[in-house]
């Protein structure tokens, strides 16, 4: 019998089938990755075996027993779990009260803590998860929030586990640590649907992968008889990107230095210290990869570049030593940001796609005329970057809010990158987090094209195949100083240590 | 909200039905309101008709209030373009109205455009504060408009009015409390004869037309709607968002303060001693109906102008003539809510829609 079954689903947005009728089953003690690009019907599909939407056509079974349509409650009480990309975790509360929370232990009307402490501490040591149940869940990073999430579904009796991109926020041990549990869940007995774009962690952790395309399931089948190459064909057959070729390793900076920072210090949102003395130097036509364990300073030193923080010590760009003093002098000055929270500070949600394609470059041509808006320049500059960054769909019109997460970056870039005149420095900070391997492709041929036009690039990620692919240097930061320097053909290994502070530093 | 800002922003494509759905719902419930308390509903509709539209009086009557109503749904527009929401249009407007009866005593050439400037001076004034509250000091600005509201009442109407700007009780004219009669040349003209219809009307489809400008077709406008769709994403685009925050609000007092101008060009000619005009509150009413664009409200401002004008006649068939504002409330609530109607849309399309094959 199997944990979950999923036969025939469809389910429609007006005209659009998010998922055009698929079936799969997940049986206990079995991974299966769940495996597409954005707007592939990956999302859809799970909200439906959760029960958070009604699907159209087809039914949802777990263990033998069908499910009522769209009732989350039912899916819950069925044993199904999922972990969101998004935690849904209340940061003043501790781990254990989060946990039970909405369905605590009772005694006499009271809840009861001790119980539902003893349980949490339980839960978690029974799966292998290192969480503290007393600490609060703002003090925790990541990963620690993320394993709370999976020993709250653990707790509430789920037997059959969804994980949404669980590794998308996490650094390579932590990811490492993630697949090792998930493993061990599936040794015990849950059934797991691990969803993901890295096809590496897939083929490590799956016992068999599903690719789905335009809401259909494209190719299934067991680890052994599939490979990386199988799985790629799959998921982007039909979209013909050609892959791009390996230059990293083999160009030559050009000689002249266009960025240097000297014992940059700057603090945090909370006030503490972020940057504690960081020196670098970034040359024209140059990709520095920036690695580091998630809150070691990265993101703080990419709105010190972009004007968007006060920092210490000097950081000039080519001389000028001011040009970070606020947001406008900055892109004055030729910086383009690819921000971190692409929603919030890359895109007015509710404007059009072309009106952010225009914002920032609104003051210029094609965009003005004056003091006036040019709407004819503005609509074929547009419909130019549409084109060029293959946005989709492909209106000048369409709410940004309403476009994919993939898209939504593909817009920040096509503007960031192309939408004004050639910028000099190149800030990206996660710039392909949650994009499918087309979106990253077309994001990552632009990063390389602005180097190759003399651009400085300086690019903030996670993840180490990224950095290692476009850098031509990786530097590693770890509590808000450049804890050493790599080539990109360092392993795991040693970017780990460095990134945990155990490597010492090397010129 | 939620809703609300969608429509606000996104580009208008199918920008007025719902609107136009909500106003005709509220009439009907209005009509059946008023049949089920025993009242003569066609005739009381009748006479909300012929009050508003028969013939040229009635008709001057609509043109005027809607004038005031123009303005004041476009300074609550204005401000939700910034992401601002600006109850304070008739605390602005009375400054407005205050300046433009102090300017228009003075015997210079050109007094009229003069007192209107000051107005919007005034009135562009006290939004200010609200912006640079919001802006340096973090305040919410329905709590600061709100409270500035009560201070510009008491100042004007507790104080200065019946105070030190009060009419000398010795003047020939006849003794009417308030300040003093503004010179004839700043009066609105009329343009009607036989009407209260004045240059008022005109000039306010004038702004309105001059605020779809700048909205629509400058980069100023570009930036205010930027910065009140994402106040983060403007800023680290480089537009200093709390600098447009703070010209959106003196925009949109400057435009309750005209509003008030032409209360009392048009129509007062003193600053009287009682004035509670409520078109400044009648003003969030027109923005919200009106989508927040300038063309919508400049419509809803006419129709509960025509609201306001023929509910004075209600009172012909026993109906208090505050029987409009119910019609004016529902359609707020109609379009404001419009969760309450999308489940029933929905159905009814999907019923509606040919089946779809298993």
């Amino acid at each position: 019998m199997n944990a979950l079954e999923l036969s025939g689903i469809r389910k429609r947005f007006g005209a659009v089938a998010a998922v055009d009728g698929i079936s799969l089953e997940v049986a206990a003690g079995e991974v299966l990755a769940l495996v597409g690009e954005n707007g592939a019907g990956k999302s859809t599909l799970i909200s439906v075996a959760c029960g958070l939407y009604r699907a159209d056509a087809g039914a949802v079974r777990a263990f033998g027993r069908e499910l009522p349509p769209g009732d989350p409650r039912a899916a819950i009480d069925a044993g199904i779990g999922a972990v969101h990309q998004h935690f849904m975790l209340i940061g003043p509360l501790t781990v254990w009260e989060n946990v039970v929370l909405g369905r605590e232990p009772r005694r006499w009307g009271f809840m009861n803590a001790v119980q539902a402490r003893r349980e949490v501490a339980e839960a978690a040591e029974r799966a292998g998860l290192a969480v503290e149940p007393d600490a609060r869940v703002e003090t925790l990073g990541v990963a620690a929030q993320q394993r709370v999430e999976i020993v709250k579904q653990l707790w509430r009796g789920a037997r059959v586990l969804i994980l949404d991109e669980p590794t998308a926020v996490l650094s390579p041990q932590e990811s490492g640590a993630l697949l090792r549990t998930v493993r061990t869940l599936a040794a015990g007995g849950r059934a797991v649907l691990f969803v993901s774009h890295k096809l590496r962690e897939v083929l490590e952790v799956a016992d068999r992968i599903a690719v789905v395309r335009r809401g259909r399931l494209v190719q299934i089948g067991r680890r052994g008889d599939t490979d990386a190459g199988k799985v790629t064909a799959a998921l982007i057959e039909g979209s013909a990107v050609p892959p791009a070729p390996s230059s990293g390793a083999m160009r030559r900076p050009e000689p002249g230095v266009l960025l240097a920072a000297r014992e940059l210090t700057c603090l945090s949102d909370r006030g503490r210290p972020a940057l504690r003395g960081l020196s670098f130097e970034l040359r024209r036509g140059e990709i520095v990869g920036i690695a580091g364990v998630d809150g070691n300073g990265q993101s703080e030193l990419a709105e010190v570049l972009a004007g968007l923080r006060r920092a210490g010590g000097t950081v000039s760009l080519e001389g000028d030593a001011a040009f970070h003093r606020s947001p406008a002098s900055a892109r004055l000055a030729g910086v383009a940001h690819l921000p971190e929270d692409r929603q919030r500070r890359g895109l007015c949600l509710p404007l059009s796609v072309e009106e952010n394609l225009a914002l920032g470059h609104h003051a210029m041509p094609p965009y003005a005329r004056g003091p006036r808006i040019d709407a004819v320049g503005r609509r074929g500059k547009a419909r130019e970057l549409i084109a060029a960054f293959d946005l989709r769909p492909p209106d000048p019109l369409a709410r940004a809010g309403d476009l994919s997460g993939g898209n939504q970056q593909k817009l920040v870039a096509a503007r960031e990158l192309a939408g004004g005149p050639p910028p000099r420095l190149v800030v990206a900070v996660h710039p392909t987090r949650g994009l499918d391997p087309g979106a990253t492709r077309r994001v990552h041929d632009a990063l390389r094209t602005a180097r190759d036009r003399g651009a400085g690039v300086l690019l903030v990620s996670f993840d180490l195949d990224e950095l290692r692919a476009l850098a031509d240097r990786i530097l590693v930061l770890f509590d808000g100083h450049a804890a050493g320097q790599a080539t990109p053909d360092a392993g795991d290994d040693l970017l780990g240590r460095m990134m945990l502070g155990q490597e010492p530093a090397r010129a | 909200m939620p809703d609300l800002r969608a429509r606000l922003f996104t580009p208008a494509r199918d920008p007025s039905w719902g609107a136009a759905a909500a106003l005709l719902a509220s009439f009907v419930v209005s009509f059946v309101a008023m049949a089920v308390t025993g009242r003569d509903a066609v005739a009381g509709f009748g006479h909300l008709f012929s009050g508003a539209f028969g013939g040229p009086g009635p008709l001057g009557e609509t043109a005027l209030k809607a004038s005031i109503l123009i303005l004041t749904g476009l300074s609550v527009a204005v401000a939700l373009i910034v992401g601002l929401f600006n109850i304070g249009a008739e605390g602005q407007l009375i400054w407005g109205a205050l300046a433009a009866a102090m300017v228009g005593r003075l015997d210079v050439p050109g007094v009229m455009p003069l007192a209107l400037m000051g107005a919007a001076v005034a009135g562009g004034l006290w939004g200010l504060i609200a912006g640079w509250l919001k802006v340096h000091r973090g305040v919410h600005e329905v709590i600061s408009t709100i409270l500035l509201n009560w201070i510009a009442i008491h100042v004007i109407q507790g104080w200065l009015v019946p105070g030190p700007l009060a009419a000398a009780a010795s003047s020939a004219q006849v003794n009417v409390a308030g300040t003093e009669a503004i010179q004839r040349a700043a009066w609105l003209p009329r343009l009607w004869p036989g009407t209260r219809l004045d240059l008022g009307f005109p000039l306010a489809l004038l702004i309105a037309f001059a605020v779809w400008f700048l909205l629509a077709r400058t980069r100023r406008g570009f930036e205010w709607r930027a910065v009140g769709a994402g106040r983060d994403a403007a800023h680290a685009a480089g537009i200093p968002a709390g600098r447009r925050i703070c010209e959106g609000m003196a925009l949109s007092g400057a435009l309750a303060g005209v509003g008030g101008a032409l209360l009392i060009l048009g129509t007062e000619h003193r600053y009287p001693g009682v004035f509670r005009t409520g078109y400044g509150f009648d003003g969030i009413a027109v923005a919200l109906v009106g989508g927040g664009s300038a063309a919508g409200t400049a419509a809803a401002a006419v129709v509960f102008g025509a609201l306001r004008a023929g509910a004075t006649r209600l009172q012909l068939v026993g109906i208090h003539p505050s029987f409009a504002e119910l019609t004016q409330g529902l359609a707020v609530l109609l379009v404001a809510a419009p969760r309450l109607f999308q489940p029933l849309l929905t159905r009814l399309r999907a019923r509606s829609a040919p089946p779809v094959p298993p």
